[in-house]
């Protein structure tokens, strides 16, 4: 069964008396485990995607499913307790909270969670040790590195343990040898523990890494290899 | 616990922001405190000048006195006065007696208001005897008189002088007997200074044809909190006798406690805007905080928090900052109102002779006096409308679309 499956999905954004169609009419799923690329120029509807499948957004027309729920048919307050329990999110700015430390923002979903904090730092300390961050949990993110951030960024998305991880851009802020061990990080954790991870790109390197890339152009499905 | 560490860390995003709004709310909490607290002491102090030269706190009349102040309106007190001096909380009862009349010197003659006292009991509470000694006083019998300062230079009258007094006695008859000017009394309201005549009670019921009665039993209290416990107490002593009423002050003396009112009203109108203003800033500082972390919002939202909670940690930011300010405005308040108990605020710079309010003489150096409970509730106040201030910004928050958040620059 897919964790992730969408039928005939369509998303239409109202721009004054036009409409824009920033997906048209797409169907896609996606296993648990896969590492999968959403790959295309800007506007073709990568990051449109992505907020459907990650609850953020609701289809015009289709179905989005999430490891069973239709995520249409949802109300806010469901779509917000899936996000916290599915999904993963990492950011193309890494978008940590500027006045938490490294720790307090990696554990922010167990916090929502209502995990206790003894519980929650054990798990920060597992993480950032797989992660390579440990020493930094108290510092704050602007004390922190641009590829050091994204990884308190994974490690934020991981603390959950969701069912799926979405990454829009993960690397269009970085360098390209930190864009290189933060890849290679996700897809050892997506090879031993199996986190299955979803991006959204158009940069080769995050292309070379997948092990599916499926293709978008104008918000229509291109190609799925 | 873990949203209101948070809530305070987001307060400190803008230390400026944070700390002028904290001034501007805890400076008014200070205001509205440290003003009460002056009114609260002046109108006590007028209260208890006006009461102990007037009615007292509770006052004892035949019905229909109290309306028409017409001394035909006396009764015999009995042993009224014996039995409510033993109530808890008495300090003095002031038998009185008040008659229409005209007094004549040689040389000019003047409409007084005779007032017969017990020169024993007054001396303690009269605040217009205030320095003077019992010898200063008239007997109850005798034919000393204590005599305004205008009165005595309109009658052109010094001490030691006499004069004679006529009045109408209960049949109809006009009476008429002479006094001796024993003391001068200055009470530095104009009315009072131009018509008061003190005379002995008993030489002046006798005068009036009705000996043994009197218009008026003032009774005061030594804390004026005590009315409450002491009113019920003193009706049960009159419930045998009909005919007389108990009173409060406030019935007693409409004009003082209307005027305390009207005073109190447009200092609690000021306060309202003063407080409206405040609110006002702290939706502002809240609403450019939430809309400054709009993205921010978009992310907390994106990694799983409801609208529900996002709504909370903006009421968590508000009460935060609302308890913050509650104590410190508290703390100033508090330090205000010290200084203006110790040391007050000295009007006589300002204006010349004795200030008068509701016709009543006050000190005309203004102190203030402890209303903690007032202090308490002014303060829960504020941090009630920081709460309320935070309603719209909490509902913006609570509005924000994840997506469209994300996309924010």
């Amino acid at each position: 069964m897919s964790l992730i499956e969408l039928k005939s999905v369509s998303k239409i954004y109202p721009l004054g008396n036009q409409q824009v169609v920033a997906v048209a009419n797409l169907s896609l799923k996606i296993k648990a485990g896969e590492f999968t690329v959403l790959a295309g120029p800007s506007g073709s509807g990568k990051t449109t995607l992505l907020n459907l499948i990650g609850c953020l957004d609701q289809p015009s027309e289709g179905e989005v499913w999430l490891d069973g729920h239709n995520v249409g048919k949802e109300e806010a307050k469901q779509l917000a307790k899936l996000r916290l329990n599915k999904i993963g999110f990492i950011f193309q700015s890494y978008n940590l909270i500027p006045v938490l430390t490294a720790a307090e923002n990696a554990e922010f979903t167990l916090m929502l969670l209502g995990i206790d904090k003894v519980k929650r730092r054990q798990r920060i300390v597992e993480l950032f040790a797989e992660l390579g961050l440990q020493g930094l949990e108290d510092r704050n993110p602007s004390d922190l590195s641009g590829g050091q951030q994204q990884r308190v960024a994974i490690a934020r998305a991981m603390a959950a343990q969701p069912a799926v991880i979405l990454a829009d851009e993960p690397t269009a802020s970085l360098d390209l040898q930190t864009s290189e061990d933060l890849l290679a990080l996700m897809q050892r954790l997506n090879e031993t523990q199996g986190v299955t991870f979803v991006f959204s790109s158009h940069d080769p390197l995050v292309i070379s890494h997948a092990r599916r890339v499926v293709s978008l152009r104008d918000g229509c499905l291109e190609s799925d290899r | 616990m873990e949203l209101l560490n948070l809530a305070w860390k987001n307060l400190w995003r803008s230390r400026r922001r944070t700390l002028i709004t904290l001034a501007a709310v805890s400076f008014s909490l200070m205001l509205v405190q440290g003003s009460h607290n002056l009114s609260f002491g002046v109108y006590s102090a007028m209260i208890d000048s006006g009461v102990r030269a007037g009615t007292g706190h509770l006052v004892v009349y035949q019905r229909d006195y109290v309306d028409s102040r017409d001394e035909k309106f006396s009764f015999a007190p009995q042993q009224l006065v014996e039995q409510i001096g033993q109530l808890d909380g008495v300090e003095a009862v002031l038998p009185r007696l008040f008659l229409p009349g005209l007094a004549q010197s040689t040389r000019e003659s003047r409409g007084v208001l005779v007032t017969g006292v017990d020169s024993q009991a007054e001396q303690r509470i009269n605040p217009f005897l205030k320095g003077m000694s019992l010898e200063q006083l008239p007997s109850l019998s005798g034919r000393e008189a204590v005599v305004g300062s205008r009165l005595l230079k309109e009658l052109q009258l010094k001490p030691g002088n006499k004069f004679v007094v006529t009045l109408q006695s209960r049949d109809g008859e006009l009476v008429s007997e002479m006094f001796r000017v024993h003391s001068v009394v200055t009470t530095g309201m104009k009315n009072i200074d131009k018509s008061l005549l003190l005379v002995g009670r008993e030489r002046a019921a006798r005068l009036a044809g009705i000996p043994g009665e009197i218009q008026e039993l003032a009774v005061v209290l030594r804390d004026q909190q005590a009315e409450q416990a002491v009113y019920p107490k003193l009706q049960r002593l009159l419930k045998d006798r009909p005919q007389l009423r108990a009173l409060s002050w406030t019935e007693a003396m409409p004009n003082l406690s209307n005027a305390i009112k009207l005073d109190y009203a447009s200092s609690q109108f000021i306060f309202i805007i003063l407080l409206l203003i405040v609110t006002i800033g702290v939706i502002n500082t809240l609403l450019m905080s939430v809309m400054e972390r709009f993205k921010e919002f978009g992310v907390i939202l994106a990694v799983g928090a409801s609208a529900l909670r996002l709504r909370i940690l903006v009421f968590a930011e508000a009460f935060l900052l609302g308890v913050v300010a509650m104590v410190l405005g508290s703390v100033f308040g508090s330090l205000l109102t010290w200084y203006l108990q110790a040391v007050g605020i000295d009007l006589r710079d300002f204006m010349e002779g004795n200030l008068e309010f509701g016709g009543v003489v006050f000190d005309p150096i203004m102190r203030a006096s402890w209303d903690w409970p007032y202090m308490l509730q002014i303060a829960f106040f504020m941090l009630l409308l920081s709460l309320v201030a935070a309603i719209y910004p909490a509902i913006k928050a609570g509005r924000i679309l994840p997506a469209e958040a994300l996309r924010h620059h």
